[in-house]
């Protein structure tokens, strides 16, 4: 069984001189900051520089590896991580990386519509849970069979736009055209694709110009493999695998099949030559002559987003449609989500409904799940109020007043700081069920009256009904 | 020889390095280089994926073929399983459902068809309410006319969408709605089950003190159907509901909100009161996308995987209420900016419900019947029925 | 709310519990359990900073001398007293049951703080001869007139959370003479179960018990607690895994064969892996329990403190949850914690309760006390009667070394038993490494860009920019770096 990367056996990898250079303040700190992937293995610049070093260098770098490669799509401020992962099951750590997507662009279109295409691409941004959705690079199609066309849309896309690029084509000299030219080169396209007919020159121009490449055998896994494994021999250290996505009839089984035994095998078995990240085109959907746009889109999507829980590292999609998009940019954010982490909320004043001073004054926590409960809860019974939300960490209000992040300091700080004096009229604080055991404490700091409500937000009309009489406010 | 005047820079740089690379090594002499301004760029650190530095752009190691691999497929052992259960009783064995639909059973993780067949595919049930209630326009549309008779709404989502089965959920019984008694439910029970022939799931309203009053009555008038109770959890008189269960032949679910150990509990308990294992369904919850989909995924993946390393508190069939996803504002809210609703509801839903599938859910309940379509397509597919003539090898070309 | 007339006299002959809720004059539930009485409402307290006479008893009895549902007040009650005054007070709570024995008091007299504290009007504070309860006026007014009343409810509370109590009887002492005798006899209960608690030793007992209370955090983790070794959340000692056990053989506690032991010292026992690797589906397999390093028990992420290896001295750390910033070795307890959690088993770092310091077997595979050299002052302090006295003044704290560096000086300075491993590490140190003449591979060396071929800096750089410069060489070399030659 091989060994795993832990404090210690980190740490008996490094110089253990604590020298400082790598910028912690000892070894043991920068094993810490190695394992939770904030530094990388070569930030220690003695293990690489220092001849002594070198068995355990090429140790350490094997042992903190993750299991399928990480490969840097793109340069500059756009560019974007992919592959990296560590587990199959999220819950078994957490999944690195969120699944880049990728828009297609037609070399058949006209300039125009090729900016336009870019620039759509690059708008596109959600916010939700405090995070920026967005999409990730552009895959440009060499559809028109006219290298001379597809180099020129690769230029103009790579002018016009920061974003990593992506050139499909299975014609290795229509590749050499595009990636040749001042602008591009620079950018480290990723080359689309390596296949059995074209491997050679595919794979001699990736590592000429040091472009992260994809293999792609539709349906056949061993043939993936070997030009993985060849591609690695000709030097190219940046692979990508595709196995072929079929969106209809029963390839689309062995589609999906494929993608678990790609991950299960790079993972669990260590398989070192599939240990790359995987790609899966849902585009596919749009093959055909004058697919329907919204059967295709809707299609597209759900497909985008089944790949998403089926290890695709990166996805080609072709559809814009804003309400296509969504679903899927949020399952990744889901998916991606660190399980160690408690998800929170904004914490601070919230209304529901339309309050005015007399409303009630409830308090929750920031613990996403809980406030999304109450806040639904609250709206679908119609009531009306102020509810603060208090910082526990994102932890829920019995974890929390459990573990002290519940505490009646917290709540005078937030009565402060989110004014809530000047909104309501009366000193009277609801407070949630779970929470009793800290309502003298609570009335004491901050000199409000504490009432304790129900456990569960579902009775809290019910409870405010009996117990809330706003004639007698003062 | 190389005029070097005559060049650009990087040409000179490029084709220097080329020379270099060929013989390994060159020597320059008496160089001169005369410049206006030449930037020399320090760069101690290069991202450490990255392959070779841009002054060496290598060429590839020659290959005259592609080197020999295998791929063997990574399979694995489970030593547990997933009970089975079954939905509806048919007229052989005690019942008047035209057929029974069985879920659960699975030796393998979800779809992961390489190493093993699960025996059944996930079921889909479709949402009928003993009252008129607020939906979302794109479900409303679709069940004009008959909300305000259950019968007939049920009736339509068979006929019309193809549910498998009905969840009917008796929501008027909720003290706070219409406070319907338990006998007069009963008997919009007993209408629904004349009404289709399909198995049902029979909801209760959620309100912990009446459900086990409520489902008990229900049982009673599905006496023999063979349906899903809809739920009991740690804190109703889930005994009263297995009593009923026992007594008049129907399965019950037990309903736990994300909490692995209390679900175990919860089992624990429904099985030490008499409830057989074949006659337990578990809803540990079912987030929506964008509201906490993770923590469902991730559960039920867990589940999963205990129940068939053989965990035998967690070997039941998983109900996924999957019409939550309408909960979402993104799925009902009329905003320009996100796109037409229309689409944007069914999908919100089909993709809470399909990732559900992907990470074990058996039994599904469903608002919409677009979603119901679009699963059960999938499943076809995902179970290798069906043709397709798709060719994916040119999609370069072969999109427009 | 009308008054419910309560006359203590009445009471002595109490048989029969009044469990029905509504027939107290004042309310009972858990959301009154924060509730806090202060002055202005004060109608009397007992115990308290300057009433040394008091204490709180739970004692397990044979059935037949228990008499269920009595409740006796012996001295002044309610009415008698002073208002705003505080006075002296016994609580003596005797129980009876089949499944009760009498390691299972200080399980059942913890209960008497929340239940207390769930009696509207009431509050309770502390535990045995700390305790302090106050009685407020309203509920005195509105018809609580009697500690009997106080009994009546805990009564109740008893018998609806622990059916395995069959017969209770609560007295309540507030004649000073008969608090005096019965306090003594109280202190003799404490110190012979404290004794027996601290006595009791792994050896002894067939069986550990087992807490997956935190599963759901860390699927692979189970704890094992033992007379030796408490729970990592510090909150369950081999007696309440006992007790939770016996009440709720379904529950989250549940007993552990010992089995045969592989390893006394490091605590090795083949029933507790058995557990293990059922518990954990496979994923661990073997545990020590008294060790940081040959598979050590894993831990879910509530645990107190953390002991952790500390190379460049070979001797063992601990850091407690309070203590903030980071510790002698550079990380904090959080960024360890993050680490040591989730079920894993880490190598040279062991989540734990601090009542585990106090063990006798405490990481006693590693060297014990003997090995720490390093802990935050506030639990030294805390744990003083714990440490060896001879080890007391070697162990470092925060205020001595905050490096490894400064440790190894003080310990060094002190002599610390630890010093005389150093000499066998330094012997390991001097051998050679063998070169294996591998080149630095060429993406590492500082790469020269000329302005032409430009990669955006990642990670910082320079720019080195010449003007109007002149550069002449005799010769340049340009040669291919890599490992083919």
């Amino acid at each position: 069984m091989t060994e795993k990367a832990t404090l210690l056996t980190v740490y008996k990898l490094l110089p253990q001189t604590n020298c400082g250079e790598c910028g912690e303040v000892n070894c043991m700190t920068f094993a810490s900051s190695l394992l939770e992937r904030k530094k990388i293995v070569k930030d220690c610049k003695p293990l690489f520089q220092d001849a002594k070093y070198r068995a355990q260098a090429a140790k350490l770098a094997d042992l903190v590896a993750p299991p399928v490669r990480e490969i840097v799509l793109g340069v500059g401020e756009r560019a974007v991580k992919i592959g990296g992962k560590q587990v199959v099951y999220r819950h078994d750590l957490t999944y690195h990386n969120p699944t880049a997507i990728a828009i297609d662009v037609s070399d058949k279109l006209g300039d125009a519509e090729i900016i336009d295409r870019v620039n759509r691409t690059e708008k596109f941004q959600f916010t939700h849970i405090g995070e920026s959705l967005k999409l990730d690079a552009i895959a440009l199609r060499a559809a028109s069979g006219d290298p001379q066309r597809f180099a020129q849309a690769v230029a103009l896309v790579a002018k016009g736009s920061s974003l990593p690029l992506i050139l499909c084509s299975l014609d290795p000299a229509a590749l050499r055209l595009a990636v040749e030219q001042k602008g591009v080169y620079e950018r480290r396209p990723m080359l689309y694709a390596a296949t059995k007919k074209n491997w050679k020159d595919a794979g001699a121009l990736a590592k000429q110009y040091s472009c992260p490449i994809v293999a792609f055998s539709p349906g056949d896994l061993s043939e993936l493999k070997a030009l993985a494994k060849t591609l690695r021999a000709m030097g190219n250290e940046e692979i990508v695998i595709d196995p072929g996505l079929w969106t209809q009839g029963p390839l689309l089984k062995s589609s999906v099949e494929n993608l678990e035994m790609l991950r299960r095998s790079a993972i669990q078995k260590k398989d070192k030559d599939l240990a790359y990240p995987i790609m899966a085109v849902p585009a596919v959907t749009w093959i055909g002559e004058s697919p329907d746009p919204k059967a295709a889109a809707y299609k597209e999507s759900y497909m985008a987003s089944l790949l998403l829980t089926r290890f695709a590292d990166i996805i080609i999609m072709h559809s814009l449609d804003v309400w296509a998009l969504l679903p899927v940019v949020n399952l990744r954010q889901g998916v991606y989500t660190d399980p160690r982490k408690p998800v929170a909320v904004e914490t601070g004043l919230k209304v529901i409904g339309n309050p005015n001073e007399t409303s009630p004054v409830l308090l929750t926590t920031n613990f996403a799940l809980t406030y999304y409960t109450v806040a639904s809860d609250l709206e679908a019974t119609g009531v009306t109020c102020h509810l603060l939300v208090l910082n526990t960490e994102g932890l829920s209000v019995e974890s929390s007043v459990a573990g002290g992040q519940f505490n009646a300091a917290g709540v005078k700080d937030l009565v402060a700081s989110s004014n809530v004096e000047s909104k309501a009229k009366h000193r009277k604080l609801v407070i949630p069920g779970m929470a009793a055991r800290l309502s003298g404490e609570i009335e004491d700091l901050t000199k409000w009256e504490v009432m304790v409500g129900p456990k569960d937000s579902s009775q809290i009309k019910e409870y405010l009904d009996k117990f809330w009489n706003e004639s007698k406010m003062p | 020889m190389i005029p070097m005047s005559e060049r650009e820079p990087s040409d000179v740089a490029k084709k220097l390095l080329e020379l270099a690379e060929k013989f390994g090594q060159i020597e320059l002499e008496n160089v001169q280089v005369v410049v206006e301004e030449l930037t020399l760029q320090l760069q101690p650190t290069i991202a450490a994926t990255r392959g070779v530095a841009a002054l060496q752009p290598s060429a590839a190691k020659p290959m005259d073929r592609l080197l020999e691999a295998e791929f063997v497929k990574p399979l694995e052992v489970y030593p547990g399983q997933v009970a089975e259960v079954q939905l509806g009783a048919t007229r052989s064995e005690g019942g008047t459902r035209s057929v029974a639909v069985r879920i659960g059973g699975a030796r393998v993780p979800p779809f992961y068809s390489f190493e093993g067949a699960n025996p059944n595919r996930p079921a889909f049930a479709m949402d009928v309410f003993d009252m008129p209630l607020t939906l979302p326009k794109a479900i409303r549309q679709h069940y004009e006319g008959v909300m305000d008779d259950p019968a007939a709404w049920a009736k339509k989502s068979v006929r019309e969408f193809g549910a498998d089965i009905i969840s009917f959920n008796l929501i008027s019984t909720d003290p706070g709605l219409k406070n319907t008694g338990a006998e007069d439910a009963a008997q919009t029970v007993r209408d629904v089950l004349n009404a289709v022939d399909v198995p049902i799931i029979i909801g209760g309203s959620g309100n912990k003190e009446k459900d086990p009053v409520v489902l008990e009555k229900a049982a009673e008038a599905a006496h023999g159907e063979r349906v899903l109770l809809n739920s009991v959890s740690t804190d109703t008189d889930y005994k009263r509901v297995v009593k009923a269960a026992l007594e008049h032949g129907h399965s019950v679910v037990a309903f736990t909100p994300m909490d692995i150990n209390n679900q175990k509990k919860l089992n624990r308990l429904l099985l030490d009161a008499g409830l057989p294992k074949d006659r337990l369904v578990i809803d540990p919850t079912t987030a929506a996308l964008g509201y906490g989909i993770e923590y469902s995924i991730s559960l039920l993946e867990r589940i999963k995987l205990a129940a068939l390393k053989g965990d035998p508190e967690l070997q039941m069939p998983i109900l996924s209420a999957a019409s939550n996803a309408w909960g979402a504002r993104e799925a009902w809210m009329k905003t320009e900016e996100l796109g037409p609703r229309e689409y944007r509801g069914p999908l919100w839903e089909t993709v809470t419900g399909l990732t559900m599938m992907m990470s074990g859910a058996d039994l599904f309940m469903i608002s919409h019947p677009a979603t119901v379509r679009v699963l059960r397509g999938l499943v076809d597919s995902l179970f290798g029925i069906g043709e397709t003539d798709q060719k994916i090898e040119d999609w370069i070309t072969a999109i427009e | 709310m009308p008054e419910k007339k309560c006359d203590p006299s009445e009471l002595r002959a109490e048989t029969q519990p009044a469990l029905d809720q509504s027939k107290f004059p004042m309310d009972i539930g858990e959301m009154y359990e924060g509730e806090r009485i202060r002055k202005p409402d004060l109608y009397a307290e007992f115990g308290g900073v300057d009433i040394p006479e008091k204490f709180e008893l739970v004692l397990v009895r044979p059935m037949e001398e228990v008499q269920d549902g009595r409740v006796e007040v012996v001295g002044p009650d309610l009415p008698k007293l002073q208002i705003g005054g505080a006075y002296p007070l016994g609580i003596l709570i005797e129980v009876s049951g089949s499944k009760l024995d009498r390691d299972i008091e200080g399980v059942l007299e913890r209960r008497v703080h929340y239940f207390t504290n769930y009696i509207e009007g009431v509050m309770h504070v502390n535990q045995r001869t700390d305790v302090w309860i106050r009685i407020s006026k309203k509920s005195f007014e509105r018809g609580m007139k009697s500690l009997a009343w106080v009994g009546r409810a805990l009564i109740l509370l008893f018998k609806r959370s622990l059916p395995i109590v069959e017969k209770i009887q609560v007295t309540f002492f507030t004649d000073p003479a008969k608090i005096e005798e019965r306090l003594r006899e109280a202190v003799k209960v404490y110190n012979a179960r404290d004794e027996r608690a601290r006595g009791l030793t792994e050896e002894e007992v067939d069986a550990f018990y087992s807490c997956v209370l935190c599963q759901s955090f860390a699927p692979s983790h189970v704890c094992i607690i033992t007379p030796n070794r408490m729970g990592g959340c510090g909150s369950i000692s081999w007696f309440d895994a006992r007790a939770s056990s016996n009440v709720d053989p379904k529950g989250p506690n549940f007993p552990v064969m010992k089995g045969d032991c592989l390893d006394s010292v490091k605590g090795i026992y083949t029933g507790v892996n058995k557990v293990v690797q059922d518990r954990s589906l496979g994923a661990v397999q073997q545990i020590s329990l008294h060790s940081l390093f040959d598979h050590p028990h894993t831990s879910c992420g509530c645990f107190e403190s953390i002991a952790f290896y500390v190379p460049e001295v070979d001797g063992v750390a601990i850091v407690h949850r309070d203590f903030k910033g980071p510790t002698v070795n550079g990380l904090t307890f959080s960024t360890m914690a993050g680490h040591t959690s989730g079920g894993t088993q880490n190598e040279g770092f062991l989540g734990m309760a601090i009542e585990y310091m106090r063990s006798t077997k405490f990481i006693q595979a590693d060297g014990g006390w003997k090995r720490v050299v390093w802990m935050p002052q506030q639990i030294k302090d805390r744990l003083k009667e714990a440490i060896p006295t001879g080890m007391r003044d070697l162990i470092a704290t925060e205020n001595d070394a905050k490096t490894a560096g400064e440790l190894k000086e003080f310990l060094k300075s002190k002599n610390h038993p630890v010093i005389e491993r150093w000499a066998e590490l330094e012997k390991a140190e001097k051998e050679p490494v063998p070169e294996t003449g591998r080149e630095v591979p060429p993406e590492t060396l500082p790469a020269l860009i000329p302005a032409g071929l430009e990669i955006p800096a990642v990670g910082g750089g320079f720019k080195i920019i010449l003007k109007n410069a002149k550069i002449t060489a005799e010769r340049v070399i340009i040669k291919r770096e890599d490992s083919r030659k």
